[in-house]
């Protein structure tokens, strides 16, 4: 069966928008990811215009999102203090990430720059996870093994001000950091338009040693309230948000981010991990195979009338 | 007062023969042409997914026809990908196109090139090379210019929005006067709006005559309603968006919750 979408302009068979959020929605409640890097290319695939696809997406995350925050709060894997001030910084590096664009536009090849870095990024953080996941499986010796040898990095967090316990992870870290590292992710975000949560996961895990469980929970939350904003100025400044298509993809996607939730219960925090870093790992390969493979279409929408 | 009227009859007759000299030398060799495209009020509901779109008339015998179905013209902006450091695939600009329209639809009972000059092609804007030439583009050179165009013709074709036939006008012949007929599919990528149904009639490579029709496409109930509130209350509508995907991810998570799903 199809349905007119009336912002896209287009119509669409209505099992193919529930079919993508459903998909999209496990990942969601399994990993804490929006999943956006996977549903704004999959909607344009299936006709949808970019800025359509990219904004009616936003929305449909905020459904996903609050579905799996909620199934992840009943079993008490939300840190809100994390989230919070996760959240702060998210949301002024957005704004930062914003005016930051303007001035790459007019660099010209900075574009360039941008997405090699993020492939980068994405490529050296889902293989760390994927090598590091494999040898802590590997290392079943004690618990007390996990306790590493404090790096650089945990050194200099601890010697920043205004130190605060974080008592649902169990960790202690100055405001500055999740304030700062929220606002990288959101300033990452802006400029490549995508939700941050690949590289919020690793960071919370990896930088922040906060516990995986608690870790997808959180990620949720705070893309919980990043979607609400974007969708909010999406449908104000650029009346692209899609109501009958957003309502399509939260069809599946809530389901499916409840459904991702219980199976990652089930999980270890080592498997997570591990599946989680696969799935980094396949992005990364499918952004380079976009990048270096010869589109078929030289020109893709933008505006006019 | 003989006088007057015998003058004024000769002054009606001069008129008449200085209209019909006119006609005859604008339409040298046709004397009638008709279109009407049935189905020429398209409304979209939830449910639209495209329709047809049907062109027939009359001509003269011996008449070629070229039928084109296009939107107002316009200005198109489209992202350029090229190559970025000879290896990445890139958004690389923005291609400016002027008057050009959003949708265009040529359909003709031989190819073009074979019953047209080139300059009466120019002169009608039929066919891509003419609409080429028609255009403005923000290039720097005409081999620039031909290159984007051909990508601009396969990204509109590809999305349905263009596309040209030969060989598909049905004729048929009878009591002196020729019927032609087409059926069309019409894309729903095509949108709201109106657009219009231009028929030549072609002889000896050359038009003698045209006659237009119209098609309207406009979005009715819900359909326009959302539209109309996506654009002017954009406030309320990004507001109960939000406010609707609050209640259905709450409303799943309680639904599985009371299903047991979750513990």
């Amino acid at each position: 069966m199809y349905l007119y979408l009336p912002v896209a302009l287009t119509s669409i068979n209505i099992l193919i928008p529930i079919g993508l959020g459903l998909l999209v929605g496990v990942l969601s409640g399994l990993f804490g990811v929006g999943g956006g890097f996977l549903m704004t290319p999959l909607l344009i695939m299936f006709g949808i215009p970019s800025t359509v696809a990219a904004a009616t997406d936003s929305n449909q995350i905020v459904a996903a999102s609050v579905s799996g925050t909620y199934a992840h709060w009943k079993v008490g894997n939300v840190d809100f203090k994390m989230g919070l001030y996760l959240l702060i910084g998210g949301f002024l590096g957005g704004l930062l990430g914003v005016e930051f664009i303007k001035v790459l536009r007019a660099m010209g090849n900075a574009g360039f720059v941008i997405k090699v870095t993020y492939v980068l990024m994405l490529g050296i953080v889902g293989t760390y996870m994927f090598v590091e996941s494999i040898q802590s499986m590997r290392k079943k010796k004690s618990e007390e093994v996990v306790q590493e040898k404090e790096s650089r990095i945990t050194n200099f967090l601890k010697s920043l001000p205004f130190q605060t316990r974080f008592e649902k992870s169990g960790i202690t870290h100055s405001v500055i950091v999740p304030v700062f590292l929220g606002g990288i992710v959101g300033i990452l975000a802006a400029i490549m338009g995508v939700g941050g949560g690949f590289l919020m996961v690793p960071i919370m895990f990896y930088i922040l040693k906060m516990p995986m469980h608690v870790i997808v929970g959180t990620s949720l939350f705070q893309i919980l309230f990043t979607c609400i904003e974007v969708t909010f100025l999406q449908s104000y400044t650029n009346h692209t948000v899609d109501f009958v298509l957003a309502v399509l993809l939260l069809l599946g996607s809530t389901f499916g981010a409840q459904v991702g939730a219980i199976f990652g219960r089930k999980l270890k925090a080592d498997q997570l991990k591990i599946l989680l870093a696969v799935v980094v790992l396949l992005v990364t390969v499918k952004i380079i195979s976009d990048l270096t493979l010869s589109p078929s279409l030289l020109l893709s929408q933008g505006g006019g009338h | 007062m003989k006088n007057q009227c015998l003058i004024s009859k000769a002054f009606i007759i001069l008129q008449v023969l200085i209209v019909s000299f006119l006609l005859l030398s604008v339409n040298p060799a046709s004397a009638r042409l008709t279109a009407k495209a049935n189905h020429d009020h398209i409304t979209v509901d939830f449910f639209y997914h495209g329709s047809t779109v049907s062109v027939r008339g009359i001509s003269d015998p011996d008449t070629d026809l070229i039928i084109k179905i296009t939107s107002d013209e316009g200005h198109q902006t489209l992202r350029e990908k090229g190559k970025v450091g000879g290896l990445l695939w890139m958004n690389v600009g923005e291609l400016k196109i002027e008057h050009v329209p959003n949708v265009y639809f040529l359909h003709s009972t031989k190819n073009i090139e074979d019953i047209l000059t080139q300059a009466q092609i120019n002169k009608y804007v039929i066919g891509y090379s003419s609409l080429e030439r028609h255009t403005e583009m923000n290039v720097s050179d005409e081999g620039e210019k031909s290159k984007w165009f051909n990508e601009f013709v396969k990204f509109k074709e590809s999305s349905n929005l263009y596309a040209t036939t030969a060989g598909k006008i049905s004729l048929t012949e009878k009591d002196g006067v020729q019927n032609y007929y087409i059926l069309t599919q019409w894309p729903f990528q095509a949108p709201p709006g109106q657009y219009t149904v231009t028929v030549y009639a072609v002889k000896d490579k050359k038009v003698v005559d045209t006659a237009t029709s119209n098609v309207s496409v406009e979005q009715i109930g819900m359909v326009k309603s959302f539209a109309n509130m996506a654009k002017n209350s954009a406030a309320e509508y990004g507001f109960i968006s939000i406010i609707v995907a609050l209640s259905t991810g709450f409303g799943v998570g309680l639904i599985f919750r009371k299903s047991g799903g979750a513990h």
